[in-house]
C-alpha cells in the first residue's frame, strides 16, 4: 500500500478532518463531481470515520443506480438504513417501490373521496402515464430525502449524490418548484375571492368548504423548500467537489463549480482522487507510468492554482479497488488521518 | 299573525331576489364565469399531461389529481372543443 501521506502535494489528511472538528454544525455532508470519480467511496468513507468517532450517520443514495450495496458488500437495496457497524446506516432508496405505493395512496385517496368502486378509465390511465415519466424517478427520490432528513434521526448525513448533470438537476429542480407552486398558489387564492365574490352577492350564508387543494400546494411547498433550505445552508452543509488529475475533469469541475454557486450551494473545497504515489518517480518504472506521473504533476500543479488553500485532500491510487469494510477503513484513514 | 308573517315575508323576499335579479345577478354570474375559467387554467398547469402538454414533472400534480376528479371530463371537453362564433357572445 502508498502511504498515504507521501508526495509534494502539501495538504495533509488533517486538513479534511478539521474542516469536521471546527463546524460541528455542519450536519449535511455531500461529495459531487462527474461519475466514477469516488463519490460512493468518499462517502463511505467518511460516514465510516464519524461513526468510529461516535457519531450516528446515515449514508445515502439519491442515486437510481446506487452503489453502495457494492460498496459495502451487502445488498441493501430498499431495505431501509441498514446498520453496517455500530453507529453507521446505509440506505438506497427504491425509488420504483415508492412510485408504486405512492400511486396506490393515490388510487386510496379518490376511492375514500368518491365512493367510486373503480378509478375511472381517464384517471387511471394518467396514474399510469405519470409513472412511466423519467422525471417521476428523481421526484420520488427528492420526496424521500424529504422525509428522512425531517425525521432527523441522526448526527450526520451523508448524500451519496448522482453525477453533477443530475445534481445540478436536482438542485435547479427545487428552485423551479418552487416558482410553480408560488404561481398556482396565487391563482388558487384569486379564484377563491372570486368564488367568496359570487356566494356574497348571492348572500348565501353558508360557509365555503375549506379549499384542499391550496392547502396540498401548501404542504408541497414546504416538502420543497425544506430541501432546498439544507442544500444551500452555509452553516449546516458541506459540499465537496472530487475531481481527479486530469484535464478534461479540471475543466469540468470549475464549470460546475460555477454552477453551483449560482445555486448558493456553499462549497467546502476540493478532494482529488487517484494521486499515484510520487515515491514512485524514485523507482525503476516503465515510461507509461512515468508519463502518467509527469501528466499527474502538471495537473496537481495547476489545481492548486486554481483552487489553492480550498484543495483539503490528496488521495493516492490505491492498488486495488475499494469494496468491503478493511478497505473502506483504509481510505478512511487516508483521507482524515489514523484517528479512524 | 304567522300567516301575515308569511305574506309579507314572501313578498319581502321576492323582491329581494327582484333587486337581486336586476342588480348583481349578471355580476354573480361574470364572477362565477371568471373562476370556471381559472379553474380550467389551474387543472391545465397541473394536468397538463393529460392533454399531451406536460408543464411540469407529475410528481406533485398527482398529489392533487383527487380533488379534481369530477372535473376532469368537462374540462377536457372545453380544452378540446372547437372554437365558434358563438364563444364570441357568449
Amino acid at each position: 500500500m502508498p502511504d498515504p501521506d507521501s508526495g509534494t502535494t502539501g495538504t495533509t489528511p488533517a486538513s479534511l478532518a478539521r474542516i469536521f472538528t471546527d463546524n460541528p454544525d455542519r450536519r449535511y455532508i455531500m461529495f459531487g463531481g462527474k461519475g466514477g470519480l469516488g463519490k460512493t467511496t468518499f462517502s463511505a468513507a467518511t460516514a465510516y470515520h464519524l461513526a468510529r468517532q461516535g457519531h450516528r450517520v446515515l449514508v445515502f443514495s439519491v442515486d437510481p443506480q446506487a452503489s453502495l450495496s457494492d460498496i459495502f458488500q451487502r445488498d441493501i437495496f430498499g431495505k431501509g438504513p441498514v446498520e453496517v457497524i455500530p453507529g453507521l446506516f446505509a440506505q438506497e432508496i427504491d425509488a420504483d417501490r415508492r412510485i408504486k405505493a405512492y400511486q396506490q395512496e393515490i388510487r386510496q385517496k379518490i376511492f375514500d373521496m368518491y365512493g367510486f368502486d373503480q378509478i375511472p378509465d381517464e384517471i387511471e390511465n394518467y396514474i399510469q402515464a405519470a409513472a412511466a415519466e423519467p422525471a417521476m424517478e428523481e421526484s420520488a427520490i427528492f420526496d424521500e430525502v424529504v422525509d428522512i432528513v425531517v425525521a432527523g434521526n441522526y448526527d450526520y448525513y451523508i448524500y451519496d449524490l448522482v453525477p453533477l448533470g443530475h445534481a445540478l438537476y436536482y438542485l435547479s429542480m427545487a428552485k423551479v418548484y418552487d416558482e410553480w407552486i408560488e404561481r398556482i398558489t396565487k391563482l388558487r387564492a384569486e379564484m377563491r375571492e372570486y368564488e367568496e365574490m359570487a356566494a356574497r352577492m348571492k348572500r348565501e350564508a353558508q360557509q365555503l368548504d375549506e379549499d384542499k387543494i391550496l392547502g396540498e400546494l401548501q404542504y408541497i411547498r414546504n416538502r420543497i423548500s425544506t430541501s432546498s433550505r439544507i442544500l444551500t445552508d452555509k452553516a449546516k452543509t458541506a459540499f465537496f467537489f472530487v475531481l481527479v488529475p486530469e484535464e478534461m475533469i479540471l475543466i469540468d469541475t470549475q464549470k460546475a463549480a460555477q454552477l453551483f454557486s449560482k445555486f448558493n450551494v456553499p462549497i467546502s473545497g476540493y478532494i482529488v482522487n487517484r494521486v499515484l504515489p510520487a515515491e514512485l518517480a524514485r523507482q525503476q518504472i516503465p515510461p507509461y507510468l512515468r508519463n502518467r506521473l509527469q501528466m499527474q504533476g502538471a495537473y496537481l500543479d495547476k489545481i492548486t492554482t486554481l483552487f489553492g488553500s480550498e484543495v483539503l485532500a490528496h488521495i493516492p491510487e490505491f492498488e486495488r479497488d475499494i469494496t468491503g469494510l478493511p478497505m473502506i477503513e483504509r481510505m478512511a484513514a487516508a483521507m482524515f488521518g489514523g484517528a479512524a | 299573525m304567522g300567516e301575515g308573517r308569511g305574506f309579507f315575508g314572501g313578498l319581502r323576499r321576492q323582491i329581494l331576489d327582484f333587486i337581486y335579479g336586476m342588480s348583481t345577478h349578471e355580476m354573480t354570474r361574470q364572477a362565477l364565469k371568471t373562476r370556471g375559467s381559472m379553474e380550467h387554467l389551474f387543472i391545465l398547469i397541473t394536468m397538463g399531461d393529460l392533454l399531451g402538454v406536460p408543464i411540469l414533472p407529475p410528481y406533485y400534480s398527482l398529489r392533487l389529481l383527487p380533488y379534481v376528479v369530477p372535473q376532469i371530463s368537462t374540462w377536457k371537453r372545453r380544452m378540446l372543443r372547437e372554437k365558434d362564433l358563438t364563444d364570441a357572445l357568449a
